[in-house]
């Protein structure tokens, strides 16, 4: 009940600052849809459950974005069960942005923009990639535990949360990323890559939850369209940000979307390039950098030749 | 009216540290200040330790103390920071 109706100017004066209620923090999730489509959609169903249960989640959660690259559009526009699906499903819980891409980083660089540029600063922004096996036992066992990575950053504040999925050893994923992405790291950014390590075995991870502030210097920084897992953890171990690393669970990729010996070779050539790049970026101001980065590119296409050469043994 | 808060209930949750050849093992975490003497754990006739702890729900970060090392635990389901800048493990209580 209130007290009293009307006050004098004396009053108002003692009434203490009115403080200003921060909105809560939403999370953003961000869906990309595969690029090559399944045949069936029990996985895609089984994931499209959370995204609308999320949706319907309004206090907590913004409404869910699914990225689809129109290329994937037009080769499934004629099946009647990809425009239901889409119809009825992807459009109902979330806000479809197609894009023309020209890799899935770019996807997710196209909805997390889309989704940063709805936020506001503490929000939280969670990638999910769509081409993972989550109609399995063991793919809704990692659906249960997904919302745990934005949660990490919300609860413990940190920056980055990188979701783990556990792998066989002869996994091509994990082939990759010990031949190829961390031999490379070592090279180009040995202390930072040691760092890293120490929170993950997966650095070029699809899943993950990044902080709005995070986020905004990630997005304005120069990135290349691919590997941009690898660009943010090295950017937040640059500017010792909070980074979390979550295990998910164990799953494995879809068939459609598992790496052949030319993929792999491409991976480990764009890792290369973009950490080349990125190197460039912080060193390109000191005097004598051009001879240091000449010594390190000539040590990096040694260590790239022969993650080729074990990958070509291991998956050709 | 009375408006209820609704507090979700403690969750025990078991802690395991094997180091056979330790004298002394705590767990330290952001549920007991990281206070290095308030939570012994105790030796099991395996040799490892152990020590149940109730948990709110959300996520803690906690670490083992062995013979007064900060260490790791190696089936920990995540790895962060603690305010001091320490590498530590993260378990998730739902």
């Amino acid at each position: 009940m209130r007290k009293n109706a009307t006050m004098s100017a004396g009053d108002r004066a003692k009434r203490p600052p009115r403080l200003s209620r921060t909105p809560t923090p939403k999370v953003h999730p961000v869906v990309i849809y595969p690029f090559q489509q399944p045949d069936e959609y029990s996985n895609l169903q089984a994931l499209y459950r959370l995204v609308r249960r999320l949706s319907t989640d309004k206090d907590r959660y913004a409404r869910p974005i699914t990225v689809l690259d129109r290329k994937t559009h037009y080769a499934l526009q004629g099946q009647k069960a990809y425009r239901d699906f889409r119809r009825n499903t992807l459009t109902r819980c979330s806000d479809v942005l197609d894009v023309w891409a020209v890799d899935t980083c770019q996807m997710w660089y196209c909805g997390l923009g889309a989704a940063f540029e709805r936020g506001r600063e503490h929000d939280v922004y969670w990638l999910i990639p769509g081409d993972f096996n989550y109609g399995t036992k063991t793919g809704q066992h990692v659906l249960s535990r997904l919302h745990d990575l934005p949660e990490i950053i919300l609860e413990l504040d940190q920056d980055l949360c990188i979701g783990e999925i556990a792998t066989d050893h002869n996994d091509s994923k994990q082939l990759i990323d010990t031949y190829g992405t961390f031999a490379l790291l070592y090279n180009w950014f040995p202390v930072e890559a040691q760092e890293i390590r120490g929170y993950t075995e997966r650095p070029r991870s699809e899943f993950l939850a990044i902080r709005h502030g995070f986020l905004e210097e990630a997005l304005r920084h120069r990135w290349y369209p691919y590997e941009q897992t690898v660009v943010m953890l090295l950017e937040a171990v640059f500017d010792k940000r909070g980074i979390s690393r979550f295990s998910v669970g164990n799953i494995s990729d879809l068939p459609e979307g598992r790496e052949s010996l030319a993929s792999a070779m491409q991976q480990v050539e764009r890792t290369e390039r973009v950490l080349k790049a990125v190197w460039r970026e912080h060193h390109q101001t000191n005097p004598d950098w051009i001879e240091q980065y000449r010594r390190l590119a000539a040590t990096s296409n040694q260590i790239r030749h022969t993650a080729l050469t074990i990958l070509q043994n291991l998956l050709g | 009216m009375r408006a209820f808060a609704y507090h979700k209930p403690l969750r025990a949750i078991n802690f395991i540290c094997h180091a056979p050849q330790a004298k002394a093992v705590t767990l330290v975490g952001d549920f007991n200040q990281w206070d290095p003497a308030s939570l012994p754990m105790k030796q099991m006739p395996d040799r490892s330790w152990l020590l149940t702890v109730e948990l709110k729900h959300g996520h803690h970060r906690y670490a083992f103390l062995v013979d007064g090392v900060l260490t790791l635990d190696p089936h920990a389901q995540g790895v962060t920071r603690n305010d001091k800048g320490e590498r530590v493990c993260l378990v998730p209580v739902s």
